[in-house]
């Protein structure tokens, strides 16, 4: 707001850098104390140089981690698991997102509600229910209860991608109308190209959300081998909880793939944030 | 637009591109929904075969005073959560709101826990608020503060601790949605308050917050919605305890229906948590008919 009569504004400045002192410390800690011995990461007064930077045996903590515990075997299961529920998400919700904008039919707008209304839902409402089916169809200790579900019934992402379509131009659908195409050529070939934006962030929406699903993986996969990586962290800090350092090592893998994600996309993500509203 | 419409397309293509999305609806909302609701009228237990016994968990639900708990548990969350959430975000909104250089390089970095897993958010918190070990019972020993609250094992404190770390997580989000409204109020408002000699203060409770108020009740409305995903924070810090003292109704669920077997126990939870979340919607939506100005 007219900021530019005022003065530098120090006092916001300052504030500012103070709540993201606080937003960041935390991952800072955790990175810091992952390069830590046993020892040291119990030390009083705390040390903020972890004992083991640039020495022999920096990696140590990561070593185990990933060659004991398999941590990086749980991240390219993760990394399959979720590039197949985000990609299908994607499918999905552009062509259905697609027909509630631009088609009309009986019915539209009640099972357009209706799918809003069932993302106010919480998962634990469902999950049981969803439990048996998936038993009964044989898939647990499969991947597929992680996949198909989000990638059937990404409410939020239709949503999102009804209210883009409605906004393109109709020039380009009366365009299309005169070239006489079809209306699956009218969905892939003027509509898909024009929301690379749009889609690009529900990839990146759909990629966290479902590398972040903790209670669909505790459900279905039992087998270690099988493991997410949000999982298997949660199986480590049961079964090592005074293991600190490895703890944190091990968490640090877990963000650490978020985080690239989010330093590449995060102007993606956060302009998409402010014109929708929408994260997932 | 109508006819145009109607002509453009066969009658039943919409329905071939719903498919996905309708067997989606379908098979995993709206039937787990309605079986939800009919096995919290039985004992099932997962093995056996499921038998009616008509509104025996509810009521033994409402008799049992650990429901109550996890029940008021529910509400101070989500109530501590959203007020929290929506002040902290909306706090950051004012103070992001500013044109410098770099600026970007705060409001990414302020947003970013919110795109990290709860899971490890919950283990830098437990080992940051940990009883001797932790950074923060260290700081307050060498500062000469004997008695730091138990953060995590007294039982009056532990619920607000899991709240605060989940506003620590979420704030970012609520900020950028306040950040979107702000911008989208009109600069000559607030300059035509200023030279009638409105304060600071004055132009942001009399300009800024009503102007805003679409924005807020958006913003409410995502964080209702957020309040109640807290399942992964509870269960990486404390499992619902110490006596269920963190135990929510999101946790609650898992725990009947996953650890102890007692499905039809646990359904009458989620419909208790169900109908908790739709009367939260509900009341919502009429507030928000009733105060806001129409959106845009």
């Amino acid at each position: 707001m007219s900021q530019k009569l005022n003065r530098f504004p120090w006092v916001r400045l300052v504030l500012v850098i103070l709540f993201t002192i606080i937003a960041i410390f935390p991952f800072a800690w955790m990175l810091s104390n992952s390069f830590m011995s046993e020892k040291s990461i119990f030390s009083d007064p705390p040390k903020f140089i972890p004992d083991l930077l640039f020495r022999k045996g920096m990696f140590d903590n990561y070593r185990q981690v990933i060659g004991i515990y398999n941590f990086g075997h749980y991240i390219l299961n993760s990394i399959l698991v979720v590039v197949f529920a985000a990609v299908g998400q994607l499918l999905v919700c552009s062509i259905s997102g697609f027909a509630f904008a631009k088609m009309r039919f009986r019915g539209r707008n009640l099972l357009f509600s209706l799918l809003v209304l069932t993302f106010m839902v919480p998962v634990q409402v469902v999950i049981i229910p969803e439990y048996y089916l998936m038993m009964r169809l044989n898939w647990l200790d499969t991947y597929l209860p992680l996949i198909v579900p989000s990638f059937l019934a990404g409410a939020f992402g239709t949503f999102m991608l009804k209210e883009f379509y409605e906004q393109v131009p109709e020039a380009l659908f009366d365009a299309g109308i005169i070239d006489g195409v079809s209306s699956f050529q009218m969905y892939a070939t003027i509509y898909v190209p024009q929301s690379v934006a749009p889609i690009a962030t529900l990839f990146i929406i759909a990629f966290m959300n479902n590398w972040n699903d903790l209670l669909r993986p505790m459900l279905y996969i039992s087998k270690t081998e099988l493991y997410t990586v949000t999982l298997g962290l949660t199986m480590f800090q049961g079964q090592y909880t005074s293991q600190w350092n490895l703890l944190l090592a091990a968490s640090v893998l877990a963000v650490l793939p978020l985080i690239v994600v989010f330093i590449f996309c995060q102007r993606y993500i956060i302009e998409n944030s402010m014109s929708s509203g929408i994260k997932g | 637009m109508a006819s145009k419409s109607l002509a453009w397309h066969k009658p039943w293509t919409p329905w071939l591109f719903l498919l996905p999305t309708l067997v989606g609806l379908f098979v995993f909302r709206l039937y787990p929904i309605v079986t939800a609701c009919a096995l919290s009228f039985t004992d099932w237990d997962l093995l056996g075969d499921p038998h009616f016994i008509g509104l025996g968990n509810y009521f033994e639900a409402f008799h049992d005073p650990d429901t109550w708990l996890v029940i008021g548990n529910t509400f101070k969350f989500s109530l501590c959560y959203v007020i929290g959430g929506m002040l902290v975000g909306l706090i950051l909104a004012c103070l992001i709101d500013v044109k410098l250089k770099g600026i970007n390089f705060f409001r990414a970095a302020i947003y970013m826990p919110v795109v990290t897993s709860s899971v490890a958010v919950g283990i830098v918190w437990l080992w940051l608020l940990g009883p001797n070990y932790g950074l923060l019972a260290i700081i307050c020993r060498h500062l000469g503060i004997r008695n730091m609250p138990n953060w995590l094992g007294d039982r009056h404190i532990v619920l607000y601790t899991v709240a605060f770390v989940q506003v620590w997580k979420m704030s970012g989000y609520y900020m950028i949605l306040f950040l979107a409204g702000l911008q989208n109020i009109s600069h000559e408002l607030l300059e035509a308050a200023t030279i009638d000699g409105a304060t600071r203060p004055q132009r942001f409770f009399h300009v800024t917050l009503p102007l805003l108020a679409p924005t807020t009740f958006f913003v409410l409305t995502v964080a209702i919605i957020d309040s109640f995903k807290n399942f992964e924070l509870i269960l990486a810090m404390t499992k619902g305890g110490p006596m269920n003292a963190s135990n929510t109704l999101v946790y609650d669920v898992y725990l009947n229906g996953f650890l102890y077997y007692r499905v039809g126990f646990a359904e009458a939870i989620a419909f208790i948590l169900l109908v908790i979340v739709a009367f939260f919607t509900i009341a919502n939506f009429f507030i928000k008919k009733r105060w806001a100005r129409p959106w845009d």
